[in-house]
């Protein structure tokens, strides 16, 4: 099983996409897309609508659909320390 | 991405923000327009978020939503909303709630425009306003884009500021609250003036 999403950089607005196999999983699409847009993937979530896509889920166990547009989303740490 | 070149908001419809720190004024002395324009709703939801924590001496967080434009070779971010969830905030830190991010997720899904981060905000209650060095290492991480923007608001102090890089270095950044013509407090209305006792 493959299946090609988009995944949109909600900072800039940039996609890419990216083929995936059902065994793939949801860090590892984060590492890919952190890896091309040169940003710390401990640093990010990504979310399909609504949802949080955990780490350890599998493609092959997020009902993704062709062409579905995933997003990452920073996960910021603020202080005044 | 491309950039689509597009009029910011008029001078008549954009004022300083009322919060500035008196040593911040002196970027404003010219009326030449900004790098930012932040809508007069996000900018009463960030000091409503802030202000609603201060009393526990809570950081508070959120990310700014907007579209990134150019009028005649200059970008420029426009702030139309925020999004915000449950945070993890003591008196000097703040991230947001990992099981946070499905309310953050619907607040992102119900925004009506297309959207780019255009940087977050957070506040420092007492502190002031500037970027520790967690800041920085988020704004580096995240937000390093000319157009991004960390706005920071201390709700105790009552001051509110923007900053941004420029070649790895922190800047303060200019920024305009702008209001659309139906939020004028005259808008529809017509002021006529009459005698007392009439």
């Amino acid at each position: 099983m493959v299946v090609r999403v988009r995944i949109r950089n909600a900072e800039t607005g940039a996609t890419v996409d990216m083929e995936l196999e059902g065994e793939n999983s949801v860090e590892e699409i984060i590492e890919g897309v952190s890896a091309y847009w040169e940003k710390d993937p401990g640093a990010y979530v990504i979310r399909k609508g609504r949802r949080l896509l955990r780490g350890q889920q599998k493609v092959q166990d997020l009902d993704l659909t062709s062409s579905e547009e995933l997003e990452l989303i920073p996960d910021p740490e603020g202080g005044s320390r | 991405m491309e950039v689509e070149e597009r009029d910011p908001p008029s001078p008549e419809r954009t004022l300083p923000h009322k919060w500035l720190p008196k040593d911040a004024r002196r970027l404003y002395s010219e009326n030449d327009g900004t790098e930012m324009y932040l809508s007069k709703m996000a900018e009463e939801k960030v000091r409503n978020h802030a202000l609603s924590r201060t009393k526990d001496g809570l950081e508070v967080m959120g990310l700014l939503l907007g579209e990134v434009f150019t009028h005649q070779g200059r970008e420029y971010s426009v702030v139309r909303d925020v999004a915000t969830t449950d945070l993890e905030a003591t008196p000097v830190s703040v991230r947001f709630d990992p099981e946070g991010f499905e309310s953050l997720f619907t607040s992102l899904e119900s925004a009506r425009f297309r959207y780019v981060l255009v940087g977050w905000y957070h506040s420092h209650p007492g502190h002031g306003c500037f970027l520790s060095p967690t800041d920085i290492a988020t704004q580096k991480g995240m937000f390093d884009r000319p157009y991004h923007t960390a706005l920071v608001v201390d709700p105790v102090r009552k001051e509110m500021e923007a900053f941004c890089l420029r070649k790895g270095e922190v800047h303060r950044r200019k920024f305009l609250v702008y209001w659309d013509e139906y939020q004028n407090p005259f808008y529809g209305e017509s002021v006529r003036s009459r005698k007392l006792n009439e």
